[in-house]
């Protein structure tokens, strides 16, 4: 089942003088419990898709489709609550809070996404996901005391424990070495079929294509 | 969830150094305010002590009131006209104690009036300063424009006039004192400023204004205080603008993730206003335990509602910076942060 279709996506920035097309029509679909790899030479344009497609910047041209609902209609408190809601990121840091327990990132992550759990419900959720994520032995750790391999699993507890139909994970693994590398990718195959996610992964790393069910090309702009 | 406390406490240190400066200086600026509130009161409080109203001089004194002489026809028409009006005169002058010291006082006579000590020709009463200085009541004073002595009737608390105690002397004293027939000033209560010909109507403030020093004392004490409250706006905005810029990549994300900006702005307020709260009272407390240490002789006043003034007054400023130096978390793009460096 189709979650979120790019149609025609183009982006062009205007470096100084010149207009550079780093998008050129990009179409690409991402399913639910379907990790998507893309792929490509540096600067081929797959952060910009991926940020597009999350809703973090604009298209200069295509839509851009969520569950049947126009993205590039909509306003941008919209956008910023399906993102709150619906969507959840990996990054190449796992960027947590540094002043917040690894528990506390996560009831943070429920506060934002305005679930309607009891407060009771939300602690249980956390404990549940921290298991899933094998973390639950560092609950009460703050950010600065867990290794970068703990950091990005804590990092995806808190991009799915609002069960969001997409995940967006730009190269999670390019500051971990190749062990932890296969560990999160495990993981993140492991949730987005546990939880029928719709998962878009850029990696640089050949070795993590084994956890891809798609693996899209991308050259100067264009998907082949 | 409370963001704002959860970072405090992450950051004792931090913040403890900055409420700490916070502290300091509204403490300063507190006791800055009751030492000019203070002097201000050790200055003129005979004419601050007055209700409101306002002071009428000749229009030719040139707003000196030592040279202003208000004609007995027209103070008539205005003590019958004018309900609770009162016409009186102040002139600096030396009283001699009874071992031949000299005391330097402010002698002040006026009209029948509820507003100034009445005293009978041959007494004077005194401002209980000089009761410190060794004067008692029932000695004899003199002056050497008088030939008889001034009995010391009793004593006010708290009439000073420029920085002098005040000696409250009967018309006919005054008159042998100083040889002038006319009172210099009158006073009316409660009334809007009214037209007289000839006279110059003063408020109470601008009449404060005219006497000598206490302009200069009170303007520069003032902009003391108002640096102050400036300098701790600033260091609200300056270490706020210092906290963000650490943050921005964290900011960025939180946007990312779909955090609202007004949540990091609420973040922002709760811990200046967590901070500045904690400063204040502390700082209102202490300087309440000054002036109930400091040496009579120092001039100190500090009323609760001036310090709540300030208060708010350094809440307001606190709040602006804060919001000044919030204002890049709205600038910041979630997409920059994500492509940075480890938060
Ligand atoms: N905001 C921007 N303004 C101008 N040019 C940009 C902007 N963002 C990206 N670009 C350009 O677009 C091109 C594609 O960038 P993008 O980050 O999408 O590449 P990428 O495929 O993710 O590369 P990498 O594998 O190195 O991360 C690059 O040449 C980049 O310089
Ligand atoms: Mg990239």
């Amino acid at each position: 089942m189709t979650v979120l279709a790019i149609d025609d996506v183009r982006k062009t920035f205007n470096n100084g003088e010149v207009a550079e097309d780093i998008l050129k029509g990009v179409h690409l679909a991402l399913n639910a419990g379907e990790v998507t790899a893309l792929v490509g030479a540096s600067g081929s344009g797959k952060s910009t898709l991926l940020t597009i497609a999350a809703g973090l910047q604009q298209a200069s041209n295509g839509e851009v489709i969520f569950d049947g609902h126009n993205m590039t209609d909509m306003s941008a408190e919209q956008i910023r609550q399906i993102r709150a809601s619906q969507f959840g990121f990996i990054f190449q840091f796992a960027h947590l809070v540094p002043f917040l327990t690894v528990e506390e990132q996560l009831l943070l992550m429920l506060d934002v996404a305005e679930t309607t759990l009891s407060k009771k419900a939300q602690l249980q959720e956390v404990d549940r996901i921290l298991v899933l994520v094998g973390m639950s032995h560092r609950k009460q750790a703050y950010p600065a005391s867990l290794s970068g391999g703990e950091k990005q699993r804590v990092a995806i507890a808190r991009a799915i424990i609002h069960r969001p139909k997409v995940l967006f994970a730009d190269e999670p693994t390019a500051s971990l070495d190749s062990q932890r590398s296969k560990e999160v990718m495990q993981l993140i195959h492991d949730m987005t079929k546990e939880l029928q996610i719709a998962t878009l992964l850029v990696t640089h790393d050949e070795e993590m294509l084994i956890y891809a069910d798609r693996i899209i090309k991308m050259t100067d702009g264009l998907i082949n | 969830m409370n963001l704002a406390w959860k970072d405090m406490k992450k950051n004792k240190v931090r913040f403890f150094i900055v409420g700490s400066i916070i502290f300091l200086v509204s403490f300063l600026t507190f006791i800055i305010s009751g030492l000019a509130n203070g002097l201000s009161q050790d200055n003129a409080a005979l004419i601050k002590d007055l209700p409101k109203g306002y002071f009428y001089m000749n229009a030719d004194a040139d707003k000196t009131y030592n040279l202003s002489k208000i004609d007995n026809e027209t103070q008539q028409h205005i003590l019958q006209n004018e309900e609770g009006a009162v016409a009186f005169s102040i002139q600096m002058g030396f009283l001699n104690d009874q071992a031949n010291k000299q005391h330097s006082v402010a002698f002040v006579t006026a009209t029948d009036s509820e507003f100034f000590a009445q005293v009978k020709q041959g007494e004077v009463l005194l401002d209980s300063s000089l009761q410190d200085k060794g004067i008692h009541i029932g000695d004899s004073l003199t002056n050497n424009q008088l030939e008889e002595q001034l009995v010391v009737k009793g004593f006010v608390e708290q009439k000073k006039f420029s920085h002098a105690p005040v000696a409250y002397i009967h018309q006919e004293d005054y008159t042998h004192m100083y040889r002038v027939q006319e009172m210099q000033l009158v006073f009316i209560p409660n009334t809007d400023v009214k037209e007289f010909t000839g006279l110059q109507a003063f408020s109470q403030k601008e009449f404060l204004q005219t006497i000598p020093s206490y302009n200069a004392e009170q303007l520069s004490l003032n902009m003391i205080i108002w640096f102050l409250v400036v300098i701790s706006g600033l260091l609200f905005a300056i270490f706020f603008y210092m906290m963000n810029v650490q943050k921005i990549g964290l900011y960025g994300i939180l946007k990312a993730i779909g955090v609202k900006t007004i949540k990091l702005f609420k973040m922002i307020w709760t811990q200046m206003l967590i901070l500045s709260s904690i400063a204040l009272a502390l700082s209102i407390g202490l300087s309440q335990m000054f002036s109930l240490l400091a040496p009579n002789s120092m001039p100190f006043h500090l009323t609760i509602p001036a310090m709540l003034q300030l208060a708010i007054v350094f809440l307001v400023i606190g709040f602006v910076g804060a919001t000044i130096s919030g204002l890049q978390i709205k600038k910041i793009e979630p997409l920059q942060a994500i492509q940075r460096g480890e938060a």
